[in-house]
């Protein structure tokens, strides 16, 4: 089970503030950005990558483990 | 002396006593934004003491301003903001030096500001700015206070502080759309709270205490009293020198053209012509022209298939920040005569007012 969390405007899109994911099979980082891409359709939005409170590339190589707690940030720009 | 009785109560503070109150007086800050998040930005740190504020704004107070940017009176719509800031904290705090710098950041300004300051503070509401003052910041190595406001959410951090990590590490994307508080709403307190917390970051860097929020950013939820933090890294290659700056900046801002709307009166009824309105579409004042349509911003990469490349197309937002960025992307696919209208939304409706039209 990992947990992910979704602020701003991708939280607006997936209609909550965050979810718990459970997988059988190994799941990468991509592997899962690519299921939660189809699941809400993030099409523009841009959006930084946080595993347990560390920003990691997108593209990182990164197998997910159980109590994984992902986050999912994009800019804000109000002001 | 009254200098030192009213900084009493913070000089007691054993971080900051004699030495940090004099670290305050020489430091100068300058605050990009006289919006919301200046609203707390600015009187707190004038009333600490630093000892010389810069303000860049050329925005004009408007009546819904008033519910964020508290620092401005009724009575004062319709003037500069920035001249109205200083006006204010000059009366908080007459002891301190306050420049007001009644004009858009831009690529030709941004470098002779920033050198004149030790702190660099974004107080601004869209996106494209920030990249530019963060190049900005890599140019003349000026640390960046960053803050901005989504509904009930907020993030603040400090980019470039000592070499450290900057806003393209965090975001290298520069071709986002986050919404702004004209289009996405936003509450009095979050400004208030996020600036608060960038005014808070500003002193800690001065008076060297405490941990600065470098290579960490602060997300804020005020719905559900959480704040969490995230770290990143320098990216390896976010260098910027003045040669690239230049190149980058300057370009763009030559190749898009900004028209105001007094010289288009005459293109309101010509079919040839097209006024396109990439605001959202609860946006007000309503324009409707024989010869507009709206897409927001937003879905304009999508949509601009439906639009033709050959056509005259003007571009207008809100206040004419929005259009600048739409007409810069319709630039990028080829479209051939593109021009942002000054002042957007808001100054076509006076003019349109005025012509009765």
């Amino acid at each position: 089970m990992i947990e992910v969390k979704y602020f701003g405007a991708v939280a607006e899109k997936t209609k909550c503030e965050f979810e718990k994911l459970s997988f059988s099979e190994e799941l990468s980082l991509q592997k899962l950005l690519q299921n939660l891409n189809e699941k809400y359709e993030f099409e523009s939005l841009t959006f930084s990558v946080a595993v347990n409170q560390k920003i990691i590339s997108k593209s990182a190589d990164y197998t997910l483990q159980t109590s994984d707690i992902v986050a999912l940030l994009p800019p804000f720009a109000g002001g | 002396m009254s200098g030192t009785s009213r900084y009493n109560r913070q000089i007691i503070l054993p971080e900051i006593g004699d030495v940090g109150q004099y670290k305050l007086l020489k430091s100068k800050v300058l605050v990009i934004g006289a919006g919301g998040l200046a609203a707390s930005i600015l009187p707190y740190l004038a009333a600490a003491g630093i000892g010389e504020i810069g303000i860049v704004d050329d925005d004009l107070i408007e009546v819904s301003n008033l519910h964020r940017q508290v620092i401005y009176k009724t009575s004062a719509v319709g003037k500069g903001k920035a001249a109205e800031a200083k006006a204010m904290i000059s009366e908080l705090n007459p002891q301190i030096k306050v420049n007001v710098f009644a004009e858009k950041l831009s690529g030709k300004n941004a470098i002779s500001l920033f050198e004149k300051y030790d702190i660099i503070v974004d107080a601004t509401d869209n996106i494209s700015i920030k990249y530019l003052i963060n190049d900005a910041c890599l140019v003349t190595n000026k640390p960046m206070v960053y803050g901005s406001i989504f509904r009930f959410q907020g993030q603040v951090s400090v980019f470039n502080y000592q070499n450290g990590p900057t806003y393209r590490c965090l975001y290298p994307d520069e071709n986002s759309n986050a919404a702004s508080c004209e289009d996405a709403g936003v509450i009095g307190v979050s400004v208030g709270i996020i600036g608060m917390l960038q005014a808070n970051e500003v002193i800690k860097m001065i008076l060297e205490i405490g941990e600065v929020l470098s290579g960490k950013i602060l997300v804020y939820n005020i719905l559900k009293n959480e704040q969490q933090k995230y770290d990143f890294e320098r990216a390896s290659n976010v260098e910027m020198i003045k040669e690239d700056f230049e190149k980058k900046y300057k370009l763009i801002e030559n190749q898009i053209e900004e028209i105001k709307f007094e010289h288009l009166l005459n293109e309101i009824e010509n079919d040839a012509v097209l006024f396109l309105d990439v605001r959202n579409e609860d946006e007000l004042p309503k324009i409707k022209l024989k010869n507009s349509i709206q897409i927001p911003l937003m879905n304009l990469d999508n949509e601009m298939k439906k639009l033709d490349s050959n056509q005259k197309i003007y571009v207008f937002c809100q206040s004419g920040i929005r259009s600048k960025i739409a007409a810069e992307l319709l630039q990028k696919n080829q479209f051939k005569n593109v021009k942002s209208i000054v002042g957007g939304a808001l100054a076509m409706k006076r003019l349109l007012k005025e012509e009765k039209i």
